[in-house]
């Protein structure tokens, strides 16, 4: 590994920070505002891509700024680690600009200013986490970008979005103060946070117990962002914010900063072997497991489209935290790839929710019966999106899958082989009803849903028949729904309250539905035709890109080059090539 | 040249007599007269800084009396640093003053008099000398406090005056046993013969305690914080900013003094009481002062609180007592003088903007009064320790200090008052920033504000609220909050030797 002197981390670090201030200053003219936003999204994502090459060649380029505090550089490192999480970021950022110009203009949204601004901010926090050179850096963007996501969180300025907006900052400041206390340990023990592929030496002859602590800190502090079970309860709260924010940081830049962190502390603080040793990995792969089997079930019970994603997330984050506590040089790859893999994944499914929404307020899944007539292309792509996240061959996640269990089996841990199956099946449960109520039913027409709509473990004594009465087919509009006039609000499809209850209430989504064509009389949703009528090409685009990507690293993920650059990193901590 | 360190005190002294001579005068000769003290002090303070990071202080003997037996002012890098750190934030809060008042001269007076008093106990080399100086400060700030012109700042002054009164009492006694202990005042002098009594007499002990209680009134630790949350909530705003700056700042300054200088880390060692003492102070300020900040109402109040907790963190880093906790506690004093005080101003000229002086009038500020929302966001963000402000730097130094010293309930209330400062902070971002203004209370601030937008109709000949000095002031402030913590590390490194030299 050659090391160069460049400015180009620092500049794609900068580069979107830098944008702020031509946003807030161009509040007033939205399209030079947007249009900074998109310059900086190509040129930072090229800066990016331009170091791709040499580092996949063993290049590690460093801008190097002097000491920070004493015995600690602040530095920017290009490493194979960093260029995975930066390239994936502003890759998908760029993506996300132009959905989100359609999603927030198509609800004509206030303070769009400010949510342009908090988002390059976000993404420029999220690459200096990506190059950050050690523990201290890593924790000041790490920091950073909590502060800037914290507007896109709370944007909607409802006290459902203050109240996540302050679960937010509560839990990953509170992560934040883990993260410092075990870089000081760290510090304190060996002198140094470096990052090293491999680990750092020194770390290996210190105290057990105190590397055990600052392991269990780290982990904990970088897992609040991770969404590792018990920490994870902000995440489906900060579903209020809107779907943009939800499908790029809470799926993909914030929430990977806390696997990305974890992914250091293992692979470049511990090393692999180190972290064997100490037993630690075996715990961390037994969190992982509880969380992404729970999750998964939990995820079974939503009946809110972003909230049933968000549990998703939670619990596919855990999919590459587990790959990466099994410690395999194949685990290690499917953790590793799992992270892009599920970032267009989820990017997909993300964007189709915000869509819908937007074209016609229609949040919950039982309201989504027949939608597939209204919105074809949108449903196609969440079809596919859902059989990735299920880990059907030719998608994005069966590849990443893949090396997971090849890898948990021939580290001999079958139970979390058998962990990864049984959440495989639990995503086609919950995601499979979803495809099914959009093509396959129509409003007047769509099987009851037990699992959703009955009390958790059945009903207890005798049966409510008047109550029972109620829970057919036909939804009974929630109370309140008619939209008082006086609450100007949107609420991006999150809260109970939110104002589009889908085709049978009374809201503006009734007016897709057409009630009369023909001999048939049951309501159905109007149809559109499969060339993009039934959105803006703003937000089917990056639908279709983010989907076209998952299909491409499903089909064929050595030439996509998030594979090697993974490949190269497994290589770099464990000698071994994969 | 030689006589520069003397001039720190002369300069700000004379120009307190000019300002009152020139208010006989003429009226309103106060604010250019303190403007050019406050420069020519900063110069002062500036050339003595270069040259007093060497390997050894500067001593300067005053009149002619050689050490043990005269007063002798010593300027070390700790010592310059106040210095500076007081010149340059007076001279800031001056340009917040000019228009925001209060503006007779008797008030720049007494302003120059309390700089006089700061720069002297950051100076001096001499126990009783500084005592001196604290009663000059003192009573210069229970006079500045009780400046404003309702009765809430004259009772303020009055519990002030009251309750710093017995601080410096304490003080003073605390002097008297260890002048009857050793028969010398002077600093140096005094930390040798202390040795030679030993300190585990009673004699030496006690006097330890009383110095150590007087200057935690001065500081306001908790539990004997009670005058100052009144005092800063009560005073004008220009002096609550400069009072939370520097006063607490520089009693901090002369509990390094007195602890590492006269008595040295040796006495910590054989006295565990005393560290157990200073331990206690610590961690009951960091969570008591946070807790009640998050409870206040006012917005003053709160920082006031805050400033209990924060100075909670030095004393904890003074207790720790090795060199990367007291590097801490030196930029953390730094910092929180320029990120409180910054804080301070821009409460007030939030106030002076909208009328707004409580936490819930602060709803929908960012909309109404966008440079105090953000000013106020960054300073608050940079006091939570958000890096890479000034804020997290002490922090760190201070915490990692602690994890050397071993003394981890204190590493762990440290990296906790994180979380502590976010609670009350976040209050406030959240109603800056995420809420619409309300109705009744906007009505209030609408009449008060209006003058901002229809300024010069000349019905009331009524000052403009905001000025240009005002708004340039606070947003200096949260500047230098995040570029201070940048240069942190360059001044650390220069802090060394004084450091090193007062811990052994």
């Amino acid at each position: 590994m050659t090391e160069v002197d460049s400015l180009r981390p620092l500049v794609a670090v900068l580069l979107s920070a830098a944008a702020i201030v031509p946003i807030l200053l161009s509040g007033d003219r939205p399209n030079l505002r947007e249009a900074w936003t998109l310059l900086v999204a190509v040129t930072g994502l090229g800066v990016v891509a331009s170091m791709v090459p040499g580092v996949l060649k063993g290049t590690v380029y460093v801008t190097d700024l002097g000491t920070f505090v004493p015995g600690v550089e602040f530095a920017l490192r290009a490493d194979p680690l960093g260029i995975l999480f930066a390239l994936l970021a502003s890759l998908l950022w760029l993506v996300t600009s132009f959905y989100s110009i359609g999603y927030m203009r198509g609800l004509s949204e206030h303070s769009q200013t400010r949510y342009f601004a908090a988002f390059a901010g976000s993404i420029s926090a999220a690459v200096g986490v990506a190059f950050a050179s050690n523990l201290l850096v890593l924790f000041v963007f790490y920091e950073l970008l909590t502060v800037a996501t914290y507007p896109l969180v709370a944007h909607d300025e409802t006290d459902e979005a203050r109240a996540a907006g302050r679960k937010y900052l509560a839990y990953t400041f509170g992560g934040g103060v883990a993260v410092l206390a075990g870089a000081i340990l760290v510090f304190w023990t060996t002198g140094t946070t470096a990052f090293t592929p491999g680990g750092i030496a020194a770390l290996a002859s210190a105290d057990p117990e105190v590397a055990r602590a600052a392991f269990g800190l780290l982990v904990a502090g970088f897992g609040v962002k991770a969404a590792l079970m018990p920490l994870h309860s902000w995440l489906p709260d900060a579903m209020v914010a809107p779907t943009p924010v939800s499908g790029l940081l809470h799926a993909v830049a914030v929430v990977k900063s806390g696997v990305f962190g974890i992914a250091r502390v293992v692979l470049d603080v511990y090393g692999p072997d180190l972290t064997a040793g100490l037993g630690v990995g075996i715990a961390l792969a037994a969190v992982a497991t509880f969380t992404l089997v729970v999750a998964s079930v939990i995820a079974l019970r939503q009946d809110n489209l972003k909230r049933r994603l968000a549990f998703s997330t939670v619990s596919q984050l855990s999919y590459i935290v587990l790959g990466l506590a099994v410690l395999g040089p194949w685990s290690l790859v499917g953790g590793l790839l799992h992270i892009p893999a599920h970032a267009f994944m989820k990017l997909t499914l993300f964007f189709c929710a915000g869509a819908i929404h937007v074209e016609t307020h229609t949040d919950d899944i039982s309201n989504m019966a027949g939608i597939g007539r209204r919105m074809p292309l949108t449903m196609v792509a969440f079809g596919v999106a859902s059989l990735g996240m299920a880990g059907i061959p030719l998608v994005a996640g069966f590849v990443s899958k893949y090396f997971l269990l090849i890898g948990t089996i021939s580290a001999g841990d079958v139970v979390f082989t058998a962990a990864l199956l049984v959440s495989g099946i639990l995503n086609i449960a919950y995601f499979w009803p979803v495809v099914y109520t959009a093509f396959f039913e129509s409003p007047g027409a769509a099987d009851e849903k037990p699992v959703v709509e009955n009390p958790l473990g059945g009903w207890v004594g005798e049966l409510d028949v008047a109550s029972t009465g109620t829970q057919t087919s036909t939804r009974v509009p929630i109370e309140g729904t008619s939209a008082p006039a006086d609450i100007e609000r949107d609420d991006h499809g999150y809260a109970p309250t939110h104002e589009g209850q889908g085709a049978v209430d009374e809201s503006e989504a009734a007016a897709h539905i057409d009630r009369e064509h023909g001999d048939d009389t049951s309501p159905a949703w109007e149809h559109r035709r499969w060339n993009g009528e039934e959105s803006t090409w703003f937000m089917l685009g990056p639908i279709l890109f983010a989907m076209a990507g998952s299909i491409v690293l499903g089909i064929v993920p050595d030439s996509a080059v998030f594979l090697q650059i993974v490949r190269l990193i497994v290589e770099n901590v464990t000698g071994v090539a994969v | 040249m030689s006589d520069l360190p003397a001039l720190l005190v002369v300069v700000p002294l004379l120009g307190s007599v000019t300002v009152m001579l020139a208010g006989l005068a003429r009226s309103k000769t106060g604010w250019p007269i303190a403007v050019g003290t406050c420069l020519v002090q900063t110069v002062v303070g500036v050339a003595l800084t270069v040259r007093a990071f060497g390997d050894q202080p500067i001593r300067y003997v005053v009149g002619g009396f050689t050490a043990p037996f005269g007063i002798e002012l010593v300027i070390d890098g700790l010592s310059a640093t106040m210095a500076v750190l007081v010149a340059v934030v007076a001279l800031g809060v001056l340009g917040y003053a000019r228009v925001a008042g209060p503006r007779s001269n008797p008030f720049y007076a007494t302003y120059l008099l309390l700089v006089a008093g700061l720069s002297g106990m950051s100076i001096t080399g001499d126990v009783f000398n500084m005592y001196v100086f604290l009663e000059i400060t003192g009573l210069a700030a229970y006079a500045l406090v009780a400046s404003g012109d309702s009765g809430r700042s004259a009772r303020a002054a009055l519990k002030y005056l009251l309750v710093g009164t017995i601080g410096a009492s304490l003080f003073l006694l605390g002097i008297g046993f260890a002048y009857v202990a050793t028969g010398t005042l002077n600093m140096t002098d005094l930390s040798a013969q202390l040795a030679e009594v030993g300190y585990a007499s009673p004699l030496v002990q006690a006097s330890f305690g009383l110095l150590v209680v007087g200057l935690f009134v001065k500081i306001a630790v908790f539990p004997v914080h009670t005058w100052q949350p009144s005092a800063y909530s009560g005073a004008p705003d220009s002096v609550s900013a400069l009072i939370s700056a520097l006063v607490s700042t520089i009693a901090a300054y002369a509990l390094i003094r007195i602890i590492f200088t006269v008595f040295t880390v040796e006495f910590l060692l054989t006295n565990a009481f005393a560290q157990n003492v200073l331990v206690a102070g610590a961690i009951v300020s960091i969570v008591l002062g946070s807790v009640i900040a998050v409870a206040q109402q006012e917005i003053k109040r709160m920082l006031a609180y805050s400033s209990v907790s924060q100075f909670g963190l030095v004393v904890g880093a003074i207790a720790i007592a090795n060199e990367t906790a007291l590097t801490g506690a030196v930029i953390h004093l730094v910092g929180h003088a320029i990120m409180k005080g910054g804080l301070f101003l821009t409460s007030g000229l939030v106030a002076n903007a909208t009328g707004a002086r409580a936490v819930d009038d602060y709803r929908g500020l960012a909309e109404r009064f966008p440079t105090g929302a953000v000013t106020f966001g960054v300073l608050a963000l940079a006091m939570v320790g958000v890096p890479p402000a000034i804020g997290f730097v002490g922090k760190w130094y201070i915490a990692l200090g602690a994890v050397e010293a071993g003394s981890w309930p204190l590493a762990v209330v440290i990296l906790g008052s994180t979380l502590l400062t976010l609670a009350y902070f976040t209050r406030i971002i959240e109603r800056m920033f995420f809420r619409e203004p309300v109705a009744d209370t906007a009505s209030g601030a609408t009449t008060n504000g209006a003058p901002l937008v229809t300024d010069g109709e000349g019905t009331d000949a009524e000052p403009p609220l905001v000025s240009a000095g005002m708004q340039a002031t606070v947003l200096l402030a949260a500047v230098l909050a995040v570029v201070l913590g940048v240069a942190a590390f360059e001044y650390g490194q220069v802090l060394e030797p004084t450091i090193e030299r007062l811990l052994s």
